[in-house]
């Protein structure tokens, strides 16, 4: 009971959308391909573990994989970038049109070029999580804390050592903050890739189910769409939260 | 290098004629120190006294440097300041105390031997420690230390790879007046075990007195040299002789010199 009075404080909205969902369902008498009742949806998917687990794992797997390549890369450019004015002057006006794109538009040309299978899911994903931390990484690599970089000097560090103590550690933060924004975006990007392309995966998964009318299995498969993103940007805060302490 | 007398006469620090303007952002310009003649024998400590804005630690980093005189000439050893940065010899204790927050203070203490791409010397840096008092936190981060841990902290870091010269920057400044005596002691030890030239930027008279052979007295707007004194005191320095007459009299001098000019 006393666990129950701040379970209910906090996700009270998420129940009452559950309720007003039933509410409509029934009221509304509405037909269950239009729209079916919560607990169908949710008897969809217990009975069903293993189709969704291994459909879940799979999108989780290349969001994850395409986050770590474009978080990876786009660190990796925008050191290049801070590196080499000549790059910077290059990359960054690149950087700032293509973080804007949304990446819907970018799917089609992307999956022409690439072929439609999974390692261009991965692709899109990474594209989607490149930018972004390119973006964020840039900015960090050049804001140092204060009197450091005179430090640095006369301590005689090399321009490898200033890179590698000063200015590689100073930038983890904004890296963890691109992390919190690309891990998200690169779940929806996963989803929305399979959806538009793939073959596997809760994207392929509710497109699939929807065309056929079942919609307690669309529905599930957007619940646990729902819940893999909120568990994969919990963490992600909670990463950049714990990062943020320490470097402060 | 020897232990001979001549060498102890040597110039390690010169200063000629150096002046510094710094340029505004409105186009204009301020004179920051005008015709700055200060020179430094090796192994001698040198304080700076003068009021705030006078042009202290732009003469500090110009020795370090990290500026570039507009007018004259700054040498270390003949040479410029860069070049003894570039062979790890500068230490330097900056006003703001500059650690790393994301280290733990042994490690911001240890980052001069991985800058230097030396091994870490793991005991001196545990002397280190102990010796500005800080036994016991060297797994704490800056963040969770005062003002006066953090600059002690930054003074053990600038004598992590036993400079040749030491620049510090109002080190003392954030310390009650117990620390800072207990400081100034312990530091003496260091400069009476070994060659170590250092200059001091200091706002306290009695602190100058206590550890310097030279006190030069600036004035501000532009920054120049008032007066260049020689400390008579005998060495090692003990508490007791900040109780003399003559160390009364030096710091009542000194302080008048101080103060704004009618
Ligand atoms: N980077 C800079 N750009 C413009 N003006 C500067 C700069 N650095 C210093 N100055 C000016 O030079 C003068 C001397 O500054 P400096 O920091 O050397 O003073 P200080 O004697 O160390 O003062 P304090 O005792 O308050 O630390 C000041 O008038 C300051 O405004
Ligand atoms: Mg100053």
């Amino acid at each position: 009971m006393n666990r129950l009075v701040p379970f209910l404080s906090r996700y009270w909205a998420v129940l009452l959308l559950v309720v007003v969902w039933h509410a409509w369902v029934t009221l509304g008498d509405l037909n269950s391909i239009v729209l079916p009742a919560p607990l169908p949806v949710l008897a969809d998917v217990v009975t069903h573990p293993a189709l969704y687990l291994t459909n879940a794992a799979q999108t989780m797997a290349t969001a994850l994989a395409g986050v770590a390549i474009g978080v990876l890369l786009g660190a990796f450019v925008a050191i290049l970038a801070w590196a080499s004015r000549l790059l910077a002057g290059l990359l960054t006006p690149l950087g700032l049109i293509f973080s804007s794109v949304p990446i819907v538009a970018l799917i089609p040309i992307l999956a022409r070029v690439l072929g439609y299978d999974i390692s261009t899911v991965v692709a899109i994903v990474a594209v989607s999580a490149f930018f972004p931390t390119f973006v964020f990484t840039g900015a960090g690599l050049r804001d140092l804390p204060r009197a450091t970089d005179d430090l640095f000097k006369v301590l005689g560090a090399t321009p490898w050592g200033r890179l590698r103590h000063l200015v590689l550690p100073a930038t983890v933060p904004n890296v963890m903050i691109s992390l919190r924004l690309t891990v998200p975006e690169g779940v929806l990007a996963a989803i929305l890739a399979e959806f538009l392309m793939g073959r596997s995966g809760l994207g392929f998964m509710f497109r699939e189910a929807a065309s056929r009318f079942a919609m307690e299995r669309a529905l599930g498969t957007s619940l646990v769409v729902t819940l893999a993103a909120v568990l994969f940007f919990t963490l992600a805060h909670r990463a950049e939260r714990a990062v943020k302490a320490r470097w402060s | 290098m020897p232990d001979i007398p001549q060498t102890e006469c040597r110039e390690a620090i010169a200063l000629r004629a150096a002046g510094k303007a710094f340029a505004l952002d409105d186009g204009g310009s301020v004179v920051a120190l005008d015709g700055i003649d200060i020179s430094i024998r090796e192994g001698e400590f040198v304080a700076i006294l003068g009021p705030s804005g006078c042009g202290k630690s732009t003469v500090l980093r110009l020795v370090a440097g990290l500026e570039t005189a507009t007018s004259g000439t700054v040498h270390i050893e003949g040479r410029a300041p860069a070049e003894l940065a570039a062979h790890h010899r500068l230490g330097v204790a900056f006003q703001d105390h500059a650690l790393l927050p994301w280290l733990s203070v042994s490690d911001n203490v240890a980052l001069p031997f991985r800058v230097a791409r030396k091994p870490v010397a793991r005991d001196t840096i545990a002397r280190l420690i102990a010796l500005v008092g800080l036994s016991g936190f060297e797994n704490a981060r800056p963040s969770q230390l005062s003002g006066g841990m953090r600059q002690r902290a930054s003074i053990a870091r600038a004598l992590a790879l036993d400079p040749d010269v030491l620049l510090l920057d109002e080190p003392f400044g954030a310390l009650d007046a117990v620390t800072r005596r207990h400081m100034n002691i312990e530091l003496q030890r260091i400069w009476s075990a070994r060659t170590l030239t250092t200059v001091l930027v200091t706002h306290s008279v009695e602190e100058a007195l206590f550890l310097a052979d030279r006190i030069i007295v600036m004035t501000g707007r532009p920054g120049r040299v008032l007066r260049d004194v020689a400390v008579p005191f005998a060495r090692p320095r003990t508490p007791e002789a900040l109780r003399t007459a003559q160390f009364h009299a030096m710091v009542d001098d000194l302080t008048r010199a101080l103060e704004p000019q009618g």
